[in-house]
Order: structure tokens, then sequence, then C-alpha cells
């Protein structure tokens, strides 16, 4: 089989079976990426998270991964049929992209999302680029919010050797997580007009920014660790009780927690069916956690990481996943902040020609694919980045069907999904 | 439950930071500001220095002096660990208003941040001061830590200034990103939209330059491509809340 790359050179990859129908999907076995090769066949690339192996397939570009990647065209009559068109400019400080409501009466039918508006070409250049420095520079900055996590992911699918430890490593993509979700809680706090957690929350994301930046020089991690260890220990554990204060102001709030729960229901089945990753599929009942389901070398989590509470895949759901979720990135980063700092660990990968490499890291949306493809003399040729939004874009529009617009925000917000992710 | 509310407020303390007004920023210890370049900087260790900067050409040679566009720098600080006459400082106050003030030339004497040259800016938005943002194919980045500035901690309002909505009601448009081929439009008619006179402020190297993806076919390499020439550039990738504040203050005043 010859697969075609973005410079025109083509490369044998025999050991690759043709399927004729996308294997099994699921929480057992998911699909981690899947993109176009040539000639209308796809490579689409499963991990099974019961025997922690990836496979991968090539196929026709099939039903399923068509439907999953179209725009469903929606067209109501009647007198109470009408459409909502928003932006590509929005109202607040966010990026770019263009939904359409499909709207019966009240009624949201459907949601028509729109991306590519942040579309700059972020994988080709990866491939064109004249120093490792640069692809981890580019890979940090598909989504700006996972740094971190794009960092890793490269240096793992691109064999770059990091100068740091795996244990500043995972700290900082816990420091990255929990960032997220406050600054998430406060925003959904916010959206419902619960204002003291969305006030509290904005300014304590920025403390978490802030001790990432006391490792790495920058809020967001942006080139990596600059030091082994920070004293941010007493400093952590101070904004840890004041967060918690927060959120429990805000779950405790009758007000809030009604307008969260049963809006936005993405039901298990749904969930599992789509392929939601992370805390969106997570807070829909599936049990996906790439940190346990494909652990890298060298990782060393032992903390049950999925949430054991019964979740429905509502916003409420969503919310309290997150919450959990900080629970144990909390008490992860505490442990990880008592243990000496290990030696750093060479990558074990050796890199063939012809060859394709898989790196998977949980980031706090849900899985990071990086892939990256080497020719016949051990050459780059083509880099694919899969953001976990792209598998939950649809999670969002499913939820707001039946709902009202205005129950938009806060079902937008329980995903807060990458739009420049799915850009690249 | 208005009485849990207010035991929260008293618990969690009044946080809005004291910068700019009684203190300077508390930047973290590895902070990354405006570059310095030693005098004497040869073709060969400059050259070394560009084999591990990400970006291209944020590092040049004009008339025999090294050249560092900070209008091109990720402020990453590779090239200062193999050059030892390229340093960071932690000078934060990185604003300028023209484009060429972004090129720190090696041997540069003392900075002072440059005042708007535009003296018209003060009466008209000195007192209130309303910005557009639109995120021209941004990472997010950028976007995020402009966002930041309307939290309590920083609180962008007590200098009179607002993020809003409709571009009908600003004053000048705040771009990041380095305005991808699919938003050139919509900014384009997002300025138009705005009533004169307007102001467009470039944040973030991509906005500036084009950044990591300048020469990419599906960018326009920054602002200056579809909207006239910025009227201040806050570089950065991205720029520090500190760096964004202290400009758009600078900028008004």
């Amino acid at each position: 089989m010859n697969i075609e790359f973005l410079n025109g050179e083509s490369v044998k990859l025999s050991d690759i079976p043709t399927v004729l129908e996308a294997p099994r999907k699921g929480e057992v076995t998911r699909t981690l990426a899947s993109f176009k090769l040539f000639d209308g066949r796809f490579l689409t690339i499963l991990g099974n998270a019961e025997t922690h192996k990836l496979e991968a397939y090539a196929m026709t570009y099939g039903d399923e991964e068509a439907e999953r990647y179209s725009t469903p065209a929606s067209f109501l009559k009647g007198e109470a049929a009408h459409e909502v068109a928003v932006g590509p400019v929005h109202a607040g400080v966010i990026e770019p992209g263009h939904f359409r409501f499909q709207c019966m009466g009240e009624d949201v039918h459907s949601l028509a999302i729109t991306l590519g508006y942040q579309t700059r070409g972020a994988e080709e250049l990866i491939v064109k680029a004249h120093n490792d420095e640069r692809r981890l520079a580019i890979a940090e900055t598909v989504a700006g919010d996972t740094s971190i996590a794009a960092r890793l992911a490269a240096s793992k699918a691109l064999n770059i050797p990091l100068s740091h430890s795996n244990s500043t490593l995972q700290l900082l993509l816990e420091l990255e997580r929990i960032a997220n979700h406050v600054g998430d809680l406060g925003a959904l706090s916010g959206d419902v007009a619960y204002l003291p957690t969305a006030a509290f929350c904005g300014r304590i994301r920025g403390e978490y920014l802030n001790m990432t930046a006391a490792y790495c020089g920058n809020r967001f991690g942006r080139g990596g660790a600059k030091r082994e260890s920070a004293d941010i220990k007493e400093w952590f554990l101070r904004t840890k009780k004041e967060l918690f204060h927060a959120l429990d102001l805000l779950f405790s709030e009758e007000g809030a927690i009604d307008r969260f729960e049963h809006t936005g229901t993405v039901p298990k089945d749904v969930a599992s069916k789509i392929g939601l990753v992370g805390v969106a599929g997570r807070a829909s009942g599936l049990t996906t956690d790439s940190r346990i389901d494909f652990p890298m070398e060298g990782e060393t989590i032992t903390e049950t990481l999925v949430s054991e509470k019964k979740m429905t895949g509502d916003v409420l759901s969503r919310a309290r996943q997150r919450y959990e979720e900080l629970k144990i990135s909390h008490a992860l980063v505490e442990r990880l902040l008592e243990t000496e700092s290990t030696a750093v660990q060479p990558s074990t990968l050796s890199l063939q020609p012809s060859s394709i490499t898989v790196a998977v890291v949980e980031a706090w949306r849900g899985e990071l694919v990086h892939i990256a493809i080497r020719g016949e003399n051990g050459e780059l040729v083509q880099y694919k980045i899969v953001d976990p939004s792209v598998h939950n874009w649809l999670g969002l529009a499913q939820a707001l069907r039946g709902e009202q617009i205005s129950n938009f925000p806060i079902c937008n917000k329980s995903f807060n999904l990458s739009y420049c992710g799915v850009d690249k | 439950m208005i009485f849990k509310s207010l035991l929260a407020r008293l618990t969690q303390g009044y946080r809005t930071g004291t910068f700019p007004t009684l203190t300077g920023p508390k930047l973290p210890e590895d902070f990354i500001g405006r570059p310095q370049l030693e005098e004497g900087i040869t073709e060969e260790e400059l050259n070394q220095a560009k084999g591990v900067c990400p970006s291209v050409d944020a590092l040049f040679m004009d008339e025999g002096k090294a050249c560092l566009d900070m209008g091109k720098c990720i402020f990453c600080g590779k090239c200062a660990k193999v050059s030892p006459k390229i340093k960071f400082t932690k000078e934060y106050r990185l604003a300028v208003f023209k484009r060429e003030d972004l090129v720190v030339k090696a041997g540069e004497g003392e900075y002072t941040p440059p005042k708007n040259p535009n003296t018209k800016v003060k009466p008209l938005v000195g007192k209130s001061f309303q910005l557009r943002e639109v995120s021209a194919g941004g990472c997010a980045a950028c976007e995020l830590d402009f966002n930041v500035l309307g939290t309590l901690a920083w609180d962008l309002s007590r200098f009179g200034m607002k993020v809003v909505a409709s571009p009908r009601h600003a004053d000048a448009v705040y771009v990041t990103g380095p305005v991808s081929k699919n938003m050139a439009l919509a900014l384009k008619k997002t300025y138009e939209a705005m009533s004169e006179p307007r102001y467009v402020i470039a944040a973030g190297a991509c906005a500036i330059s084009g950044g990591l993806y300048a020469g990419s076919h599906e960018t326009l390499s920054g602002t200056g491509s579809t909207l006239p020439t910025p009227d201040m550039y806050i570089p950065g990738c991205p720029p520090h809340p500190a760096t964004a504040l202290e400009a758009l203050i600078r900028f008004k005043e």
C-alpha cells in the first residue's frame, strides 16, 4: 500500500491491514485518530483500553466517519421554524466559530457548528520546521490552553528529549488541568448569574497559572520547565483551600444546581456512539481516561482517576466531574510535590524509517493524540494532531437538542471545547 | 442565602492586585522580558543562536549589528542559553507604538518605554476606553490572558477600560492571532463597523508578524495584512497580563 504525504513522497506501510468497515468503537476500543492519506482512504488509529494497545486500520472513507464529520443540514418547516446564526466573531473574548441554531419555536431542533476560522496550517509547519524547538513551539500553540500536554505529546511522537523529570512534567500537566477546570467552573457559575464563585474562581485560576509560571516563567508553560523544583507547596495548599471554599459555595446553591440539572444531557449510549472523550465522556458515564488506558513509559499514577459517582451526562454531571477531577489532581500534585524529582528518563523509543509513532496524553479536555509518520529515510513526512475537542464538538451539538437557546452558554461552558485545537 | 455570600466574600478577602497603582507586578522568577544584546556578537555566534530559535528571522544581522525582533520572538529564552551575549531582562513594559521600535539592537542603551506619539488619543479616550477583541486565528492563549484583565485580580474597569461586545461601541480593536485567511474578512468587517477615530492594537507575536505562523499558506502573517498599520504593538507569546495592562494604560495616557 502506498501512502502519499504532504511533500509528495510515497511510503510503503504494508503492515497496516485494510478493512472495509470501521472496527467496533466504544468504551473499550475507541478511535484515537482518523486522517486522510490519499485516494479517499482513511487511516484510523484505534486504542484498545483493555489491552492498552494501539491498532491501525486503513479504510475507505466509510459511512460512519462521513456521518461523524459532516454537518447535518436541517430544514424545518412551519410558522415557528427559524434559524439563529452566531459568529464567527463572538460577543466575548473567545475564539471564532460559527453556530447555527435551527429552532422550532423556543426549542433548538439542531445545532450546526462550523469551525475552520482558525486554520493556520500547524501540521504542515511542524513537518517543514527547521529545528525541534520550532516543532515543539508550534505544537504548544495548536491549542493555547493545552500547551503543556501538547509539548509532552509532541516530544513523545517526535522523540525529542525534554530536559526535565517525569514528575515535573506530570505536575505541570496537573496544574494545567486544575487551572482550566477552575476557570470553567467559575465561568459556569457566572453564566447562571451566581457571581461569588465566578469572581473567586477567576482570580484563583490565575494563581494556578502563576504556579505554572513559577516553573516555566510562562503562565501557560510555554517552552517547558526552566527549573526542577519551585517553592509552591504552601501557596498550593492555601489556594486549594480557597478554591474548594468557592466551589462548595456553588454546589450548595440550589438556584445554580437547578439550572445545571437535566440541562444539556448527553446519555451514556449516545456518548459511547459518538465517542466522547475526557471530562465530557466521563460525565456521561464512560470510564475512558488515557492516563489509565494508555499510560506512557515512566508514568506512575496510582490514584483511581475515574470518578465512581453516578454521572448522567447533563451540565451538572460535567460540573461535578470537574469538581471530582480537581480533587484527584490536587491529591496528585500534593504527592508529586513530596516526591524527589526522579532523574530525567531518556526515551526508549527508536524511531524506525517508514513508521508511525502515536503519542496519547490525557490533556485536561481528554485524550490528545499526536502522530508522526516517517518516510523511508526516517525523515518526518506527515504530522497529525487530534485534539480531544475533535471528538467532543458533536457532543455539544447533541446536548443542545431540545434545549432552549438560553441554555447554550452553560452547555458550551460545561464542555469548553477548543476551536483552534480542531482547526490547527 | 445572602449572608452566606457575604461571609464568603469576607473569607476570600479583597484580592485585587496592587499593580500598577501601588507596586510593580509580581513576576515569576524565570520571567522572560525585554531582551538585551551585548555589543560585538559575531555572525557565527548569532547563527548558533538562530539554530535553536523556534521563530523564523527573529534574530538577524543589520549593518554588522546583531538584532532581535520582539515582533517575531516568542520569548522562550532558548537563544540566551546558547549565547551568553544575549540576555533577557525582567522588563515587562514591552509595548511600543512603531514597528521598528520592536527591534532590539546590540549595545542599546537604557530602555524607557515610549509614550504614545499620537497626542489626540488622550483627550479622546483617556477616561473611557472601549475595546473590541478579535481572535483572528489565535491559539487562545493571548485571548485568555487578555480576558484575565477583566477578573477581580486585575480589574480593568478601574482604569476606565472595558471590553465591549459590539464594534459599534469600540474605540480600538485588540487583534490577536496571525490573521488566518478564513478570519480576514470577519476582522475587516469588524474594523469597518467601528466609528472613527478607531485604533488598532496588535497583541502577541502572531498579530504583529504572524509569529510562528508567518509564512504559512493558511495565514496572512499579521494584522497589517488586513487592517491599517497598528497604533500599538504588544509583543509576547502570549503577552503577560501585566504587559498588556501597562500597555493599554500607556496607550491612553
